[in-house]
């Protein structure tokens, strides 16, 4: 179940919309904040929040792929390696990220700190390379700054 | 007028339909995966491409809606072409696996591509693997096979309502999952079935079995698990049944059916049908002829009845057979054993509430369409879901619903959760209460009619409650009473469907007077849920202790006496007893002997375990019966009947329509009316019937409501009430009105039966299939009550009532109100009618199951 805080956030997006289930998306990505990624039991949770069944909560939650669909750990990471950032030597970030802490695209590490997605231009060309750690925004990476920004995120 | 030209041809339409339909009714095919005339357009597969004339691009003729002028060819190099594209891609990832596949023979994609197809794909890099999903014991889902029409996925969502299933992850890499991933869980309609064009989804029942062209015969029938009666293909081959289909265009269920209908017939092929006649012989049942079974039976029954009379003996029929052989129960009854204790388990609910309706509106109060409910503008629901008691019924309020329609449902309704725009949850037993609420603001809004004056002086007399005193007593919101109550008054088509649980309440009678007042002040519709096949043909057939067949009141003497003329003898003119007052009398020793046809009463009625006492007191007990069920093994005699599958006959179903019943399999056995027969015989009662037929060509002579009818008329659908006689018109009798009982219940817990999707009891309990989708009941409980108890799914309870206890594995149901725990009265040693008491209803005669205080505790793991 959602935390009742939850729920109230999801019935304020319900009220918004002539139909419930145009609160799905938004509600699916509440659950995913509160049970960390798309558990069964987060779906079942947007499920019994919103009225619309569960196996089409899976089927909306599954088709888009920014919903998580796998434990990820405590930060996500989500550098961006498209065409300015990579100008700007973001593969070289990927390694470094993958040295400093044994993470891989796509991967969480050992001790489930971090996890690492590779994103496909995030809207910062202007200042990349850049990356998102959770929901805070990281622009202007070095290879010297970008461990140090990491370090922050325990 | 619209006028349309496709491959030359001039076609002209009353109005806009899409291009597949105008090409379908001047006979040209376009072929089509993705298109379902049940379904909602979808446009998906692209197989039925057109060319259009000024349309630049080939357009899909099952979404695109003729308009005047329009040129369209269906076949062309450029059409071909793309057709054979898209069959080439829907070969990508199949695994070409047809020799293998039980679909082959009757597979929409195998015949689209032997006929448009590409002979050689070019796509050389692998195909997606997805194994084939055994999770499931019943449906077998193969994604390789899967052509991603949604059809299923419209059939589940946009039809069945239940949503179970859905289209999962995204482009080629998406498949067709239940939320598990595993087990369906999901309603078992297997509609999905149905529509399914390919291989991909199947029921396991007769997997790999036959071939679709290795049918040998195919049989229309009709479903032999509830009132609805819905018409069924069964198909056989070696004169057993391969598998049951519906037909789009057949039947009120127009090409859907339910779990219990699908997938529960295989309980004829169980292996514990009795096969030969059983008498007990030094206390234990050993096999005999039949000759010696029949005349044990006559010779018992006839020395009894001169010892006793008449009076101390008494039958139950059966809603499970026909209307024939119902008839010949009643005639042996009336006229071989001279008593009118003959009744059925239509008691239970159904025939005293038809009853006490037609006091009021007079006879075929009820015999409603099933389509209309889904054509109403406003639907009541009150007393059960019908979802799950009678579930194509219960479509057509979801579809009502989908169309805009406001369905109000009173108590526990879960099916209908999603469907309701007022659900209204009275506290226990308060129902009533409640719909005297709603009455009442009616009256505010609607005024009398004068139509029946004798009806509105009673509700006149009525002291109403204000809503605000029932909103307290029934704990509501004041606000929703009178929404409810405004929700249905202001549409001119309303519907009320009513079902036993507000039926069987000591004063059950009261509820129903709320009802029919409700109705009458807004001119609704009425439908009586019922639980079996022909609980209406037990009813119109005379088998009930006041009423001849035709619904003809006995103790009128002209009816009598026309029966008697007839039939050649005399019959006691005093009214028998009811279902309850039998088994009481038999309690009381003046029951001395007991002949049940095709009905289980020690299982099936309750206070069951007295039941089985009563019954088994009488000196003589004669069981008629496909298994060896609780009431049979007490028996003195077992008559080994034939199933619903062997026989001909006839079933009349709740919106009172005769239906053809046709044998499919040939079984060496007796049909039910065959054994009643021979024993008739040797009590010197005529019967001279060589089929089932000859049994209706007597009873139409018998009934004045049937007069003339035959199975003709019956195959033509001819067989709607009134058929071709005259319903009774009599005055409205002055109505005794229970008095309103208000249980305080003191934060206590009642126990309630729960009637279920999946199982209906001594039949459902043998189909291996309905077994395995559910194979053991559940104590239903609240989130608040498990969370007071702190248990979850799964663990077992201790449920204790004065009658006795069980354990018992629980559930959680959101949908149940705190005060309520539900279980099943379908599995052996295991019924909520165990541990029920009743109290009867003075007028409708139906027992009243409540005040039924109960404990639980946590019990051992068994
Ligand atoms: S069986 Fe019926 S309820 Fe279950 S998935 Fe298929 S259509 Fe839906
Ligand atoms: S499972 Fe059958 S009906 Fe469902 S999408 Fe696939 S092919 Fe169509
Ligand atoms: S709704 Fe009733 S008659 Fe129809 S298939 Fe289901 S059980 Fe049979
Ligand atoms: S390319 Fe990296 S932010 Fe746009
Ligand atoms: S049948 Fe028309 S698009 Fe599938």
């Amino acid at each position: 179940m959602l935390s009742e805080k939850a729920i109230k956030q999801v019935d304020e997006i319900i009220a918004r919309y002539p139909a419930k289930r145009s609160a799905v998306m938004p509600a699916l990505y509440i659950a995913q904040m509160e049970f960390g990624w798309l558990t069964p039991e987060a779906i079942e949770a947007v499920s019994e929040a919103t009225g619309v069944p569960k196996a089409t909560v899976k089927g909306v939650a599954t088709f888009y792929a920014m919903y998580k669909h796998k434990p990820i750990g405590r930060h996500l990471i989500q550098l961006c390696t498209n065409v300015s950032c990579m100008i700007f030597g973001a593969e070289r970030l990927v390694d470094i990220i993958k040295n400093k802490y044994g993470l891989e695209a796509g991967g969480t590490t050992a001790d489930g700190r971090f996890s690492l997605v590779i994103m496909e231009c995030i809207g910062a060309c202007g200042t990349a390379p850049a990356m998102l750690v959770d929901t805070d925004f990281h622009e202007n990476l070095t290879e010297e700054n970008i461990v140090k920004i990491l370090e922050n995120y325990k | 007028m619209i006028t349309v030209t496709i491959n030359g041809k001039d076609i002209k339409l009353e109005k806009p339909v899409t291009i597949l339909e105008a090409a379908r009714t001047a006979g040209i095919e376009i072929p089509t995966l993705c298109y379902h005339e049940s379904l909602e357009l979808y446009g998906g597969c692209r197989l039925c491409l057109v060319e259009v004339e000024k349309m630049p691009k080939l357009q899909t003729a099952c979404t695109l809606y003729v308009t005047d002028g329009m040129v369209v060819r269906t076949e062309s190099e450029q059409i071909a072409d793309a057709r054979r594209g898209i069959l080439e891609f829907l070969l990508i990832n199949h695994p070409l696996d047809c020799p293998y596949c039980d679909k082959a023979g009757e597979c929409d994609l195998q015949d689209l591509v032997e006929k448009y197809g590409p002979t050689a794909g070019r796509f050389a890099e692998g195909k997606r693997k997805h194994p084939e999903s055994f999770d499931d014991p019943i449906i077998v889902r193969n994604m390789e096979r899967c052509v991603m029409c949604t059809r299923c996925v419209r059939m589940c969502d946009g039809v069945q309502g239940d949503s179970a299933i859905a289209v999962t992850n995204r482009g080629s890499h998406s498949f067709i999952e239940p939320f598990s991933g595993g087990r369906y869980n999901c309603e078992y309609c297997g509609n999905c079935l149905t529509v399914c064009p390919v291989g991909a989804i199947m029921s396991r029942l007769h997997r790999h079995s036959y071939r679709a062209w290795l049918v040998e015969t195919e049989v229309n029938t009709v479903c032999s698990y509830c009132g609805v009666g819905c018409s069924m293909v069964i198909q056989v081959r070696n004169n057993s049944i391969n598998r049951v289909v519906p037909r789009f265009g057949l039947g009120i269920n127009n090409g859907l059916l339910c779990v219990r209908g699908r997938f529960g017939y295989d309980y004829v092929g169980n292996e514990q049908r009795i096969k030969s006649p059983l008498v007990k012989k030094g206390g234990k049942l050993e096999p005999v002829t039949w000759n010696e079974a029949f005349n044990t039976v006559a010779d018992r029954l006839k020395a009894l009845r001169e010892r006793y009379g008449g009076s101390a003996l008494a039958g139950i029929a059966s809603g499970r057979c026909t209307n024939e052989e119902n008839y010949v129960f009643q005639k042996l009854m009336r006229c071989g054993l001279g008593t009118n204790n003959i009744d059925s388990s239509a008691r239970l609910g159904y025939s005293g509430a038809q009853r006490y309706l037609e006091n009021i509106f007079g006879q075929g109060v009820t015999a409603n369409p099933i389509y209309g409910i889904a054509n109403s503008e406003a639907i009541l629901i009150v007393g059960g879901d019908p979802t799950a008691i009678n579930p194509i019924l219960g479509l057509q309020i979801r579809t009502a619903s989908r169309n805009g329609a406001r369905v109000i449902t009173i108590g526990y309704a879960p099916g209908l959760e999603r469907f309701n725009s007022i659900g209204l949850k009275p506290r226990i037993f308060t129902e009533g209460i409640l719909l005297s609420g709603i009455l009442c603001e009616i009256l505010k809004i609607k005024p009398f009619t004068g139509e029946n004056q004798t009806l509105e002086s009673v509700i006149k007399g009525l002291s109403l409650r204000p809503a605000r005193e029932i909103a307290e007593i029934c704990r509501l919101a004041e606000d929703d009473i009178r929404k409810a109550a405004e929700a249905i008054c202001n549409v001119s088509s309303i519907s009320i469907v009513i079902g036993q649980d507000i039926i069987q309440r000591s004063n059950g009678n009261r509820n129903l007077f709320m009802l029919s007042s409700i109705g009458y002040m807004l001119n609704a519709r009425m439908t009586l849920l019922s639980e079996r096949p022909n609980e209406q043909g037990t009813i119109d057939m005379g088998c009930l202790p006041d009423m001849l067949p035709g619904g003809r009141p006995l103790e009128i003497e002209t009816f009598r006496k026309r029966y008697e003329g007839l039939a050649g003898t005399e019959i006691p003119s005093g009214p028998g007893l009811t279902l309850m007052e039998m088994v009481e009398a038999a309690e009381a020793g003046q029951i001395k002997a007991m002949y049940i046809m095709g009905e289980n009463p020690v299982f099936n009625l309750p206070d069951s375990n007295a039941v089985k006492k009563a019954l088994g007191s009488l000196e003589f007990l004669v069981v008629q019966d496909i298994f060896l069920s609780e009431t049979a093994k007490i028996a003195d005699v077992v008559l080994p009947a034939l199933a619903w599958s062997e026989k001909e006959g006839t079933y009349t179903n709740l919106e009172r329509r005769m239906q053809h019943v046709r044998r499919a399999v040939d079984i060496q056995g007796m049909e039910d009316w065959r054994i009643i027969s021979e024993i008739g015989k040797r009590l010197e009662v005529s019967m001279p019937y060589n089929s089932s037929e000859d049994i209706m060509a007597e009873m139409v002579r018998v009934s004045p409501l049937h007069t003339g009818l035959t199975y003709e008329d019956v195959d033509k659908g001819n067989a709607l009430w009134p058929y071709k006689g005259e319903p009774l018109r009599a005055e409205m009798p002055s109505l005794s009105l229970s008095d309103e009982n208000i249980i305080a219940d003191k934060g206590k817990l009642y126990l309630m039966v729960r009637r279920p999707l999946f199982h209906s009891g001594t039949l459902s309990r043998r189909s291996y299939a309905l077994n395995n989708i559910c194979s053991e009941p559940y104590l239903r409980i609240s989130r608040a009550v498990a969370e007071r108890l702190s248990v979850k799914d799964g663990d077992v309870l201790k449920v204790s009532t004065v009658k006795g206890s069980l354990q018992v594995k629980t559930k959680v149901d959101i949908s149940l109100n705190d005060s309520a725990v539900l279980l099943t009265n379908n599995f052996e040693g295991m019924g909520a009618f165990s541990l029920l008491g009743y109290k009867l209803d003075p007028v409708t005669k139906a027992p009243g199951i409540e005040g039924t205080e109960v404990t639980i505790e946590k019990g051992k793991p068994r």
